[in-house]
């Protein structure tokens, strides 16, 4: 039975990222998954939620229930913190006694963040992609501590061909992104963000590789700033690469 | 911190601190989060987490049990020839302990370290009446000499140079010092040497309080914690009543979580029990024995099931170390005694959002503090249920958010619930950006997008992949062609709407432009 | 807000009351079970002593290990290295069989009693204590004051020497502060005192002594 999957493309993705999520298409169909992509969808209301609009957050919450509740198959994101924030706060958001409730309990079990969906679900590490370049990894935050996922992008990387993995120091300290914490107190993102810079360049990779469309965004910013030779990319990229880059 | 009547403006304190600063202070945790994992190390990770466990189920259980405790504690130490006060607040606390210090006649009092005693502002309600109180701990010596507040819970003088240092103590002991921290040390053991033995005073928190023995325990390395605690005929304790531990037996998971995480030690250089007062006992120490048990907000914090775990914290200071924010700002930031991760949780409730609103968001919610903190206290989900009352409100504390932003988070939400208008918004920007665009970039944007461009450039609004994804199938691209119809309608009326908006407001003047707060 | 204490004490307790949801004051809770620590299996007692005295060195004591014939030589050394005129002695049957006093006396050192006030305790160069318990895992030695064993006698002079017997060594802490649950006043020592406030640079020797001496004396 082929697996399927329902693209949950996150407001950040679709906004600044389509080429990662072209990528993510194109790499789950090479690996014989159906996508589909389930109209209607806008934000899972996570920016809301964090920045203490708990009330508010639950419309499009509702929005993104009306909309992925009808499917089935995996839901898997190019973003760690938005599956998180769909699996533990949706069922406390909606909880025993709203009508939502039966909805949020049952997609929780299905939505993933997709090198959570490649590592735990499909068990693979070898994607068969080709990214013959040096690369160093920043440990997202939510990636890491919320979802635990500490080996596995190493593990996905490691199976790449060509790829040679340089340490980043300090590379589970955070970005400075944060969501609203970068606009909130951007004297003090901007001073994180410069510490991250710092060690990528110091690292002597071409290029830095990122699991979180947020850190992303943060990250690739920075090194435009400072006009530095090193790219930015989603770990989507690298795992759908063919060595053309 | 007796008084903090205006808010706390973390933004306005963070952009104050001089570069030097956050270079010692990171130059403090790296060096203390090194020691801690050392001596972790000597566990194993797996001994570490189950004592981390044992330590939440432990104080957990204290504070879900925290009347039985406090009436314990009462009991026993008033059974050992202690006197025990409570005081529902700094004002109350102050004016006991000041009564106490006027019925013994007291004129100089020594003190330990006790972030208790900050965060009521017992040193200048004693100085105030005329009562010479001295702070005893070096780092606190020295804090106290330069008039500044300290910059760590654990090294509160972190921030200052030993040249600094040799000239404070230059300018304010008249003693010609050299930059060298052994012959400083040297000079602050001597000058205190003198007030310990002359002291009527000794005046002290405490880092738990034992229900089981009445004992009260003390964590030191200096020893300035046992000679406050032994010289003086008179002891104050001023404990905050989340210090409560139910018997000596379950202190050995706390002791052991304590030290390594506070300073990297297995067990810090002086750990005193202290039952009453010495009177009967005999070993030289004080005759009488007063315990000032605190709520100052202790018991709303405990209201509150989502954010009760707050008490839990035994001040260990790791959560500082490990928080890239308190990393480069320090602790003068956060505006009161407790900073870092757990003063952002810990501030705001005992202050209230009024006043400590602010610090909930001065966080990434990175969750390093979380893994950590030695009794696992969930800080960034604390933190969360902290911006919900600082934002919308809940049964504890009334919202502090300017209508402006609350009206702009409605509309936000309202925008992203509805997938026409959320599409439509996404091509708009797409066009509306163009004369900004350089490359695949926005350089620089207006308020109040500026707060994120003048940071670092924002990549250029891109949404393309619906309609790539909508046009690989002949059913797909008819349906976008219906689709493109109705999208054009909206932005029509948006457009007629916006015309129509700003021919209103321009016919009536001024108009406030409020900063986001918080 | 009444200034009766009653008042406070009554508010206080109500409002913890009030907030976990509680009517009246409940009896006694039960301590959960995952706060009782598992045991250590210690060493044979040869091997606890030289941890010991290796964890006690490790922190910047003087450590070692003794028998009760060496105790006159190696107190000789200690008053001459450390240049001891003046020492307040614990009075313990430990110290008194070994006859530390009478060994000091005749060294020529000034004995100042144990009673004796805090501001002639204060001339003292060095205390001898004894140590009831010591706990090698952490170098820790522990305490008991009590009439005659002033606290002050590890605390206000330069140097501090523990007599340790053997018999003292306990396998871990949560053995330790069990002995310990009907003794009022007693500290642990770990080492001599020391800071890292100035610029983190570690400092031995700050308001405690700053000569921790801890001899194993065995016979």
């Amino acid at each position: 039975m082929t697996v399927k999957v329902q693209l949950f493309i996150t407001c950040l993705g679709e906004n600044f990222f389509s080429p990662v999520l072209k990528d993510l298409v194109g790499l789950l169909e090479r690996l014989g998954v159906q996508c589909e992509m389930p109209e209607g969808q806008t934000c899972c209301g996570q920016p809301f939620y964090n920045s203490g609009f708990q009330a508010q957050a639950t419309g499009p919450a509702r929005q993104w229930l009306k909309v992925f509740g009808p499917t089935d198959g995996y839901i898997v994101a190019p973003s760690g913190s938005c599956a998180e924030f769909v699996r533990h706060r949706y069922p406390e958001m909606f909880p025993p006694g709203t009508p939502e409730h039966a909805v949020a309990r049952e997609i929780s079990e299905r939505t993933f963040e997709f090198t959570e969906f490649l590592t735990r679900v499909l068990k693979l590490t070898d994607v068969g992609a080709c990214f013959p370049h040096k690369v160093t990894y920043h440990a997202s935050c939510h990636l890491l501590r919320g979802m635990g996922l500490r080996d596995e992008p190493k593990q996905l990387l490691a199976a790449v061909k060509g790829l040679e993995l340089v340490p980043l120091s300090e590379e589970e300290t955070c970005c400075g992104f944060g969501g609203i914490f970068s606009v909130v107190y951007p004297e003090v993102s901007a001073a994180m963000l410069a510490d991250k810079v710092r060690n990528i360049q110091a690292s002597g990779a071409e290029y830095v590789v990122v699991g979180e469309p947020g850190c992303l965004m943060n990250i690739a910013g920075g090194l435009q700033k400072i006009g530095s030779a090193v790219a930015a990319v989603h770990m989507i990229e690298v795992l759908a690469a063919r060595g053309d880059r | 911190m007796s008084e903090i009547p205006s808010p706390i403006d973390f933004r306005a304190n963070s952009r104050g601190v001089p570069p030097h600063i956050a270079t010692s202070v990171k130059k403090a945790t790296h060096h203390l989060l090194g020691t801690r994992a050392t001596v972790v190390g000597y566990l194993g990770d797996e001994q570490w987490q189950l004592l981390r466990q044992a330590g939440h189920e432990l104080r957990l259980h204290t504070i879900n049990h925290l009347d039985a405790y406090l009436a314990q504690l009462e009991e026993r130490v008033t059974a050992a020839g202690g006197h025990v006060h409570w005081a529902r607040d700094g004002a109350e606390a102050n004016r006991i302990v000041l009564e106490i210090a006027r019925e013994h006649g007291v004129r100089r009092a020594v003190k330990v370290k006790s972030m208790a005693t900050e965060e009521i502002g017992l040193n200048h309600a004693l100085i105030d009446a005329g009562i010479e109180t001295l702070e005893t701990d070096l780092g606190e010596f020295i804090v106290q000499l330069a008039g500044a507040a300290p910059s760590h819970i654990i090294a509160p003088a972190v921030h200052m140079s030993k040249e600094g240092i040799a000239e404070l103590f230059r300018t304010k002991l008249g003693v010609d010092a050299p930059a060298e921290p052994k012959r400083l040390t040297a000079i602050a053991r001597a000058r205190l040497r003198d007030a310990f033995v002359a002291a009527d005073m000794g005046i002290s928190g405490a880092n738990f309080l034992i229900a089981e023995t009445g004992t009260l325990v003390l964590v030191t390395n200096e020893g300035n914690g046992r000679m406050c605690t032994t010289l003086p005929p008179l002891h104050v304790a001023v404990v905050g009543i989340d210090k409560v531990v139910p018997d000596l037996a379950s202190l050995h998971v706390l002791l052991k979580l304590l030290p390594r995480s506070a300073t990297g030690q297995k067990l810090t250089c002086y750990t005193s029990f202290i039952t009453g007062p010495s009177a009967q006992c005999g070993d030289g120490g004080p005759q009488e024995f007063h315990l000032v048990l605190l709520d100052n907000g202790r018991t709303r914090v405990l209201r509150d099931p989502q954010a009760r775990e707050t008490l839990l914290c035994i001040r260990c200071g790791a959560c500082l170390n490990s928080c890239p924010v308190y990393n480069h700002v320090g602790g003068h930031a956060y505006g009161n005694p407790y900073s870092g991760p757990i003063g952002a949780i810990l501030a705001p409730q005992l202050l209230g959002v009024q006043i400590a609103g602010n610090l909930p968001f001065a966080s990434s919610l990175c969750g390093a503090c979380a893994e950590i903190c030695p009794v696992k206290i969930p800080i960034p989900e604390i933190l969360i249920h902290l911006r919900r009352r600082a934002m919308e409100g809940d049964r504890i504390e009334g919202p502090v958010a300017s209508p402006v932003v609350a009206a702009g988070a409605a509309a936000g939400a309202f925008a992203l619930s509805q997938p026409l208008l959320y599409e439509a918004g996404s091509q708009a920007l797409r066009v509306v950006q163009a004369p900004l665009r350089r490359g695949t970039w926005l350089q620089s944007l207006p308020p109040p997008a500026d707060r994120w461009t003048t940071v670092r450039p924002m990549p250029a609004f891109d949404a393309s992949f619906r309609q790539w994804w909508r046009t690989r199938t002949v059913e797909g691209r008819k349906q976008t062609r219906a689709r493109r119809i109705r999208i054009a309608a909206l932005l029509g009326g948006a457009a007629v709407t916006a015309v129509a908006a700003l021919v209103t407001l321009r016919s009536r003047k001024g108009s406030n432009s409020h900063d986001i707060q918080p | 807000m009444t200034s009766s204490p009653d008042a406070a004490r009554e508010a206080i307790l109500a409002d913890v009351r009030a907030a976990l949801g509680r009517r009246s004051g409940e009896t006694a809770p039960c301590v959960p079970d995952a706060a009782r620590a598992p045991a250590r299996t210690p060493g044979c007692t040869d091997a606890e002593i030289d941890l010991l005295v290796a964890e006690i060195a490790r922190l910047g004591g003087q450590a070692q290990r003794m028998s009760a014939g060496e105790l006159p030589r190696g107190l000789a050394g200690l008053v001459q290295r450390e240049e001891i005129r003046k020492a307040v002695l614990w009075e313990t049957p430990a110290l008194r069989s070994w006859d530390v006093a009478g060994i000091m006396t005749g060294l020529g050192i000034e004995i100042v009693p144990a009673h004796a006030s805090k501001e002639a305790l204060a001339e003292c160069d060095l205390g001898i204590t004894g140590a009831d318990l010591a706990l090698p895992e952490t170098g820790t030695l522990v305490l008991r004051t009590g009439p005659a064993r002033p606290r002050a006698a590890s605390l206000l002079p330069r140097v501090h020497l523990a007599l340790v017997q053997p018999n003292a060594l306990r396998a871990d802490l949560a053995t330790v502060l069990e002995e310990l649950k009907e003794d009022r006043h007693f500290v642990f020592v770990t080492g001599p005192s020391r800071t890292a406030d100035i610029e983190l640079v570690v400092t031995v020797g700050v308001h405690g002594p700053q000569v921790l001496a801890a001899w194993v004396v065995e016979g």
